[in-house]
């Protein structure tokens, strides 16, 4: 999409170098210890294993040599005891081990980790690079979410990412290499995510510096955690002699081993160091007594040591090139003014000068990370002047080579914002569609405001940036930056700076959508409709996603306004248009918002068929994509309305198993208040208020129009009789009968009419009813303005209820039978019976009095109010919801095959009958078995099959 | 917002570490001052201007290797010895 706003962009690519497994060193001290620690860890299931110690300690080295010995002399999984751990259930039901497993083959995903992971999206697309490395399926729905116009939730794209985890056949390991960069808790906490759900068969190998802020105690207790520190890493008295005996051809006695490792204290670079300083000198006591003998820092004392054995050429250039994070020959000439960096690289890594090839084409290199700081620390001392144009060259060659996010880097750290500026300008529409505006912010803000201001369009983006982030306040300064440049001149002098033409033209459209959203979050509704509408007229006609964005906005907004006819219309159009580019998920998830508007509207059945179409396609789809889990909760809410409760009841279930996950933003207190709304059903009217402020605490605000949770709750009050406490909530929420009446404010308004004919039947003052009766009036004027059938029939029932209080029959029985009318052919029940003991007595009257006019056209409404009354007196003693807000386990839908399997697993049937059955292999219903495993979060036969009962799987 | 680290005052920190350090690590640590210690370990003292510099600061003790042996917070008047 990016080619459609600007040509020549530059491209946010994926830098295979950061998936290299470095590649085998031939000298090398063998650490059978470790390599066997290593070996044990992948025994653990769901295992992770972490390298934890300061820089130098050969964690990288360790790791690769450990993968690189695997997967070159072919040794398998110790896979047979594995799974004979892994079944050691509490049950110690025989369960199946397939031998083949044994068989799988070694796979390893690597990962090398820099800053820019900090963004979760760059880390999550990373991720998924990584693991296509060893399964390229892997992915392929998580992309997509990526990829869509709204960002998912976070959780929804990590379990759309396990779900497709899950379903590779083979263990695997995935490496992630100096997680210590990490610093942002989205990141942390998205690697939590994973590893408490981890599938069976992956493990982690995390190495980094510090220990990371994951839940490495519950890992640990959970006999998932194996460690190596720094007290393993060190290199033994042996290890140490091999190295620099063996290793590096020095002929050193026992004692200067001694003497070398105390002082290093088997710190590995530091050795190494001191091998380097030694090799090719006559006097090495000499040097190690001098060594040994002084108190200043090994790196220090060693580095330069090392350096000043070497020419001044290398020496020049180790410290030129020390700025970079990553070295090309043709990037060290650039910089160096040197012809031959290539052969120079290929020197250093020959004479173990740090340098670690990230690549097998030996075109990429790096530092050994240690060694690229000291070389700093030098270059900054010796040549600080140099520091800033060997950046400037740096940002250039990457700019020539289309690697803009080390371009900008570096033009930041030369200080040459004019140059960043242009490149961060460039860059940004690219990365704002690839969800990496965190990134592109932090760039934005290093540089001068004075530089931004006189740039639109970076203003425009610096404004959309803060608005992702929620940052709405210091978005407007942007915005209005970005909109003094489509005012005509005032001041001639004003320097405008523009890169992007093509976004500088489509600024006034870009602007007006910037401002829609902004609205739209501080809750200005006219303002979003209007600027919606604004970005629609100026955007062009291939401006897809400008428009696609604007019909959105302007679907939700004439939804808050209670256009709903509008907003249907708006937001139909919204839908096709996110099918039309392949957006399916978010196109399915639009449903939710179409749903609502037709329960607002008393179009339940079209609701429930909308509902139950979209989780077919959902099935066939994809098991688990985000919104399924208010598709139940939403069926449940239907069926309830319906009067189905059993119904209701299991969809409600099913909705709280595929929990948050599958949602969308704001489930929590969703869940809640329907949990509220069966408790108070079942009677339950105090569990109904625990739920209801369960849902007070947990609710997010979202653009959609939500009930209020204390509006909710004044009504279970009413019911209570406590109407002090629902008088009360009016007066502090300013809900008076006077009010203005708006679509947002009706379900208030609706609450208030039931505080204040509540109140008249305890006072009997007529003015209460009058207030009560005038409000009705006026809202049942704005509901059939407005088209809402749903309102409609509530607002008249309230209506014949405050006739009937005052013993108005006439009116009561003319207002219930318009409401009858309008709710019998969409099946409402609870809608009436939910009013209780008056409204079953005004019914009963209601009944007596058509029977006695005996009118033909009666025979339906008749039945429906058999139906109604039967309904009254239902039992509505049911089993409780679990309350267990902690399960672990992730239940998702199961495929059709799965359910299959599942259902003979449920027999007596063993494996190989299973398959004959089915008419497929064993090895395919063992894979089937595994993944109905993991998704029921069974450990054995017998539990799937109990839990797969519970869920009405079989 | 009474906590030292909060006011626009910068606060005076002493970094010790195991070792003795070059001078050439004074601008890498952001200008500290590099004092070494008969004892074998050296103080980097100097302003730091909050916590999320003090941290960044640790940070570069993290990565160069060091060993890190105290932290401490001294009022402007008084001097390590």
């Amino acid at each position: 999409m990016p080619g459609v706003f600007y040509n020549g962009s530059m491209s946010v690519s994926i830098l295979a170098t950061k998936l290299y497994i470095p590649a085998s060193r031939s000298r090398i001290v063998a650490r059978p210890r470790l390599i066997e620690r290593l070996n044990e860890g992948l025994q653990r299931p769901s295992g992770v294993t972490l390298i934890s110690a300061s820089a130098g300690f050969g964690k990288t080295t360790l790791v690769s040599e450990w993968v690189n010995q695997k997967t070159e002399s072919g040794t398998q999984w110790p896979a047979a005891t594995r799974t004979r751990a892994r079944r050691k259930d509490e049950s110690g039901a025989p369960t199946f081990q397939p031998s083949s497993l044994s068989l799988h083959p070694f796979k390893v995903a690597w990962l090398s980790l820099d800053e820019g992971d900090n963004d979760l999206a760059r880390f999550l697309t990373y991720l998924v690079a990584a693991l296509q490395t060893i399964a390229p399926s892997i992915g392929a729905g998580v992309q997509a979410m990526l990829q869509a116009p709204q960002p998912p939730p976070t959780e929804a794209v990590l379990t759309t990412l396990l779900n497709e985890l899950n379903t590779t056949p083979d263990d695997f390991v995935l490496v992630l290499d100096d997680y210590h960069v990490i610093e942002a808790q989205p990141v942390d906490q998205a690697l939590t995510f994973l590893l408490d759900h981890l599938p069976l068969q992956m493990h982690w190998v995390i190495a980094t510096r510090e220990d990371p802020p994951l839940p490495l105690a519950r890992l640990r207790a959970r006999g998932q955690l194996t460690e190596l520190r720094a007290v393993d890493l060190r290199f033994t008295s042996a290890e140490a002699a091999e190295f620099l005996n063996q290793v590096m051809g020095l002929n050193l006695s026992v004692e200067d081993i001694t003497a070398l490792e105390n002082r290093t204290e088997g710190w590995i670079t530091g050795l190494q160091l001191a091998a380097l300083s030694m090799q090719g000198r006559s006097d090495t006591a000499g040097f190690i007594q001098a060594f040994t003998g002084s108190h200043r820092f090994v790196l220090d004392y060693l580095m330069e040591e090392v350096l000043q054995r070497q020419p001044e050429q290398v020496r020049n250039f180790l410290l030129e090139t020390s700025i970079l994070d990553r070295l090309s020959g043709p990037l060290c000439n650039a910089i160096t003014d040197q012809a031959d960096s290539k052969a120079m690289l290929e020197t250093l890594e020959r004479a173990n000068l740090f340098v670690i090839p990230l690549d097998d084409q030996r075109q990429w290199w790096r530092y050994h990370h240690l060694f690229a700081e000291v070389l700093q620390a030098h270059l900054r001392e010796a040549q600080s002047d140099r520091v800033s144009e060997l950046h400037q060259r740096a940002s250039i060659w990457f700019e020539q080579h289309d690697l803009p996010a080390d371009a900008i880097c570096h033009a930041l750290a030369a200080k040459d914002f004019d140059r960043a500026a242009n490149l961060i300008e460039r860059v940004w529409l690219a990365m704002d569609l690839s969800y990496q505006s965190a990134t592109w912010l932090s760039w934005v803000k290093a540089l001068p405001v004075e530089l931004i201001r006189t740039r639109p369009v970076m203003c425009l983006g610096y404004a959309w940036a803060l608005l992702n982030g929620g940052e709405l306040e210091a978005s407007e300064t942007w915005l209005r930056a970005a909109e003094r440049w489509l005012e005509p001149p005032e001041n001639s002098s004003a320097q405008l700076v523009v890169v992007d033409e093509a976004q500088f033209r489509s600024l006034p459209a870009a602007l007006a959508g910037a401002r829609a959203y902004r609205a739209l979050a501080v809750g200005d509704i006219p303002g979003t409709i209007g600027y919606a509408r604004q970005t629609l007229a100026l955007a062009a006609e291939d401006d897809q996603l400008r428009r696609t964005q604007a019909m959105a906005l302007l679907g939700m907004a004439e939804y808050a306004n209670g256009d709903l006819v509008s907003a249907e219309q708006s937001l139909q159009a919204f839908q096709a248009n996110l099918q039309q580019v392949g957006d399916l998920a978010t196109a399915l998830g639009i449903t939710f918002i179409l749903a609502n508007i037709k329960l607002a509207q008393g179009r339940l059945r079209e609701a429930i068929r909308d509902y139950q179409q979209t989780l077919q396609r959902v099935n066939r789809v994809t098991p688990l994509i985000i919104g399924v889990s208010d598709f139940y909760r939403g069926l449940s809410e239907l069926w309830c309305e319906q009067g189905d409760l059993e119904t209701a009841q299991q969809h409600l279930l099913i909705a709280q198993k595929l929990g948050e996950q599958a949602a969308l933003t704001g489930w929590p207190h969703r869940l809640a208040v329907a949990q509220a709304r069966l408790q108070e059903i079942q009677g339950d009217l105090a569990g109904a208020l625990a739920w209801l402020d369960e849902a007070e605490r947990r609710y997010v605000r979202s653009p959609l129009p939500d009930r209020s949770i204390a509006a909710l709750k004044a009504r279970v009050w009413i019911k209570q009789g406590k109407l002090a406490e629902a008088e009360s909530w009016a007066r502090t929420h300013g809900v008076t009968p006077e009010d203005a009446l708006s679509y947002l404010g009706e379900f208030e308004h609706l609450t208030l009419a039931r505080v204040l004919i509540a109140r008249y039947k305890t006072d009997r003052v007529n003015n209460t009813l009058t207030a009560a009766c005038r409000l009705l009036a006026r809202l049942l004027q704005a509901a059939e303005a407005g088209r809402r059938t749903g309102s409609v029939i509530e607002i008249l029932t309230l209506q014949a209820l405050a006739y009937h209080a005052q013993d108005d029959l006439t009116q009561a029985f003319a207002s219930l039978e318009r409401a009858l009318l309008l709710a019998e052919p969409e099946g409402y029940v609870r809608i009436f019976v939910d009013e209780g003991e008056p409204i079953r007595l005004l019914i009963l009257d209601f009944r007596l009095w058509i029977e006695k006019q005996k009118r033909d056209q009666d025979q339906k409404t008749n039945r429906y109010v058999e139906k109604l009354l039967a309904a009254f007196t239902q039992p509505t003693a049911r089993p409780q919801l679990t309350t267990d807000k902690h399960q672990s386990a992730m239940i998702e839908p199961l495929s059709e095959r799965e359910l299959d399997v599942l259902r003979l697993l449920g027999t007596e049937l063993s494996g190989p009958e299973i398959a004959r059955r089915l008419n497929v292999s064993l090895n395919t219903v063992r894979t089937h078995t595994k993944n109905i495993y993991s998704k029921l979060g069974a450990n054995n036969r017998r539990v799937a099959i109990r839990r797969a009962e519970e869920l009405d799987l079989l | 917002m009474s906590h030292p680290s909060d006011s626009s005052q910068p606060v005076v920190y002493e970094i010790r570490i195991a070792g003795h350090l070059s001078s050439q690590w004074s601008e890498w640590f952001a200008g500290l001052t590099v004092t070494l210690d008969a004892d074998g370990t050296t103080w980097l003292s100097g302003p730091v201007i909050d916590q999320a510099a003090l941290y960044g600061l640790l940070k570069k003790v993290r990565d160069t290797g060091l060993t890190l042996i105290a932290v401490n917070q001294i009022s402007s008047k008084q001097e390590h010895p």
